[in-house]
């Protein structure tokens, strides 16, 4: 440990899986989850989904219209009070680096409908749009002052946002970093992945031998990264370094995984390097597992060829759903909680192994062996990331 | 103990630049016409030409793409291109592209937003989809250009551009990438278009902003490199002999004294040439560029921005050699970008 060790120093969560951490760790003990049949919205779609409560305990400063900047609002609160971070002494820069999808996206089919019935809508939607951008908004309810970006890599976006964030405090360029990702279930990339054809009718079931598609959640997922300096001078004592960051692109496919998982691999290679560890060092990685034939087949084979057949993993997708720029933030905070609590759930849906997919993830609750817990991510645009996550005594 | 942090990552050195802009996508020829005063009148939005989207080199790959992915790999391509002698022994897993954008490929979300509203949220068109999230151009971009560092989307309606700059300072620094290509792309489409006197008047910014849209991307790399320049996003006051900034956009509640005062000899703006948009300092900084490489000052001068303290003298004449594009942000912190002629 040196000057350059980001701190993990608290951590929010929200999703289908728990209001917050707390009752997420108790879903998980319990192997329990909450697909909902029914929709917010209307819709032709039939499929399961994960939802967060409809009604959010909201108040100010994080009220406002966008049901993402909400579930964002909670988990930034919740992170904030478990790193028993009040506020922030004048003079000390802390960054904001928050991910996303549907938050960044001018998509609101009523007010699109609207336009195109008459022509000039109610421009409120378009409002509340512009004034949401999720890390320009959490940084000004919180007046921060530091480096802030909104990343908007599809699907990896939480974990990508976790990787600039440590690398702010390593260049000096804040002492402290808000970072992860949130976003809402939409009726708009509902229609998307259903047009793709990669949605489950059923239950998701991540690297199953029948797994069939995916369902789409909720959430949002913090943590709070400290340099440090900045932990000492507040006299914390953490245990828990983010440790590595890698990320490469495919440069293959729009949506597509590269079929050996090229970039993945890439991603969880540079990681490793970064953090000096050996693959034996790592107890456990929780998996992207979107329950897509292709995605599944890629990093399961990626997983096995690195990290050998007896790695313990998971997906908790079957928990939450895919939650798409949440995803990365949520389930980085799902590995910290494993190192922490020093055990991780059963990887739910999972029953069958897959003839295509060489390991398979646990199906019990399982004790964490080793001091380092992996948290990987790809994405539409051929986006990979893998996060790495060490425990200290 | 002071917590203020005082470290900042070095500049990057600019090794190639190139865009594609409603004036053409040449940069000789944008240089010319940055030198001229701009025609444009101010109730014509600055739209790119379809013919200027085409390009055998984007080939296959391309058919699909729309004008945001097209206008982002092209003006990639060309950075890339105009700083080929420079990185010819470079990985590709060591090339990392940065893409800041507003408001994203939003022409093709409403696209898509079109097939769920006439065909039923079940059927909508699958490309329409995987072309409407913010990072397809950076797909498009690391696809026919077969890069594979690093790659990051994001999105912002104040400094997104400043931001990615200091990303790529970032990541040049810590060494997890030789080279970055990082810019921005913005899109004009027909429905933001229809809406725009509207949602301007609703935000207080003048109904006399020139809509604008295009792309630009700086192919930068270590400032241990020679270069045609440096660039920083930094918040620091240094005085610079040019100031070149966005005019006259600026939301009434934002046009206040900056703090502390901007120092320079003259200001320009090119906001009338390329048009207004959330990125557009990316196009301030293309200008600002040709300015650099010519030994000219381009652009229209700004007479008496607020905010600016006038140093030593105004004589036009007097080289350029380190130019500050400053853009008033919301929060109360400038982020401004220094380019600096190397050696200075």
């Amino acid at each position: 440990m040196n000057r350059s060790t980001v701190w993990i120093t608290g951590v929010g969560a929200v999703s289908a899986a728990g209001v917050d951490v707390a009752s997420t760790l108790k879903g998980f003990a319990q192997g329990l989850r909450h697909p909902r049949t029914t929709l917010p919205f209307a819709s032709n779609i039939q499929c399961p989904t994960f939802q967060a409560p409809a009604d959010l305990p909201c108040p100010a400063p994080w009220d406002h219209p966008s049901r993402t900047f909400q579930l964002a609002g909670l988990a930034v609160r919740e992170a904030l009070a478990d790193a028993g971070l009040t506020g922030f002494a004048q003079g000390v820069r802390v960054g904001v680096c928050l991910g996303t999808t549907v938050a960044s996206q001018l998509n609101s089919l009523p007010f699109y409908a609207a336009y195109r019935r008459m022509g000039e809508p109610d421009l409120q939607p378009v409002y509340d749009f512009l004034s949401v951008n999720l890390s320009q908004a959490v940084a000004e309810r919180l007046n921060l002052h530091g480096p802030r970006m909104t990343v908007v890599n599809a699907c990896s976006s939480g974990t990508d946002a976790l990787g600039i964030a440590a690398s702010w405090i390593r260049a000096g360029l804040c002492e402290c970093a808000i970072a992860g990702g949130a976003d809402e279930l939409n009726q708009v990339p509902l229609a998307g992945f259903w047009s793709l054809g990669v949605m489950s009718t059923q239950p998701c079931a991540p690297f199953d031998g029948n797994r069939c598609g995916l369902n789409l959640g909720e959430g949002a997922g913090v943590v709070i990264l400290e340099s440090a300096r900045y932990a000492q001078v507040r006299g914390k004592r953490p245990t828990i370094e983010l440790a590595g960051f890698g990320a490469a692109s495919d440069a293959h496919h729009l949506t597509a995984p590269h079929p050996q998982g090229r970039g993945l691999r890439s991603a969880i290679q540079v990681a490793l390097t970064q953090a000096n560890i050996m693959p034996s060092q790592v107890g456990f990685v929780n998996a992207h597992g979107t329950a897509t034939m292709d995605n599944d087949r890629v990093e399961g084979t990626v997983l096995a060829s690195i990290f050998g057949d007896r790695l313990p993993f998971l997906s908790t997708k079957g928990y939450t759903g895919h939650t798409l720029g949440a995803a990365g933030g949520l389930e980085a905070v799902f590995t910290i909680l494993g190192l922490r609590e020093q055990w991780i759930p059963a990887s739910a849906g999972f029953s069958t192994p897959a003839s295509d997919i060489p390991i398979a993830p646990v199906r019990q609750t399982t004790p964490v062996h080793g001091e380092c817990a992996l948290s990987t991510s790809l994405a539409f645009g051929g986006n990979n990331a893998a996060v790495l996550f060490r425990r200290w005594a | 103990m002071n917590l203020a942090s005082e470290d900042t990552p070095p500049p990057v050195s600019v090794l190639g630049f190139g865009a594609v802009t409603a004036l053409g996508r040449d940069l000789p020829s944008l240089a010319a016409l940055l030198g001229k005063p701009p025609t444009t009148p101010l109730d014509s939005p600055l739209r790119i030409k379809d013919e200027l989207l085409g390009d055998a080199r984007g080939g296959r790959a391309l058919r699909r793409a729309g004008r945001f992915s097209r206008m982002a790999v092209l003006a990639a391509m060309d950075a890339w291109n105009a700083a080929g002698a420079t990185h010819q022994d470079v990985a590709m897993d060591r090339v990392g592209v940065i893409v800041a954008t507003g408001l994203g490929p939003h022409e093709r979300t409403f696209k898509f937003l079109d097939g769920i509203l006439e065909c039923g949220d079940n059927s909508a068109s699958p490309t329409d989809f995987s072309h409407s999230v913010h990072n397809a151009a950076a797909a498009y971009i690391t696809e026919t250009l077969g890069w594979r560092g690093r790659s990051c989307t994001m999105t912002d309606f104040a400094v997104g551009f400043e931001q990615a700059v200091l990303l790529a300072q970032v990541w040049l620094a810590e060494g997890a990438c030789d080279r970055v290509v990082v810019g921005a792309v913005e899109e004009l489409g027909t429905v933001l278009l229809h809406l725009l006197p509207r949602m301007l008047a609703g935000v207080s910014i003048s109904p006399a902003v020139v809509p604008g849209e295009g792309a630009c991307f700086l192919a930068v790399g270590p400032c241990s490199l020679a270069g045609l320049a440096h660039l920083s996003a930094t918040a620091r006051p240094d005085p610079t002999d040019l100031l070149v900034m966005d005019e006259p956009a600026l939301p009434s509640h934002e046009s206040q004294e900056a703090s502390p005062p901007i120092r320079t000899r003259q200001a320009v703006t090119f906001s009338p040439y390329f048009g207004h948009m959330a990125t557009s300092s990316t196009f301030q900084t293309l200008g600002s560029l040709l300015c650099l490489c010519t030994g000219q000052v381009l652009g229209k001068q700004v007479c008496s921005p607020h905010g600016v303290r006038w140093v030593e003298t105004r004589d036009p004449t007097a080289s350029v050699d380190s130019v500050r594009i400053y853009k008033r942000s919301s929060l109360s912190e400038p982020l401004s970008l220094l380019l600096t002629r190397p050696g200075m």
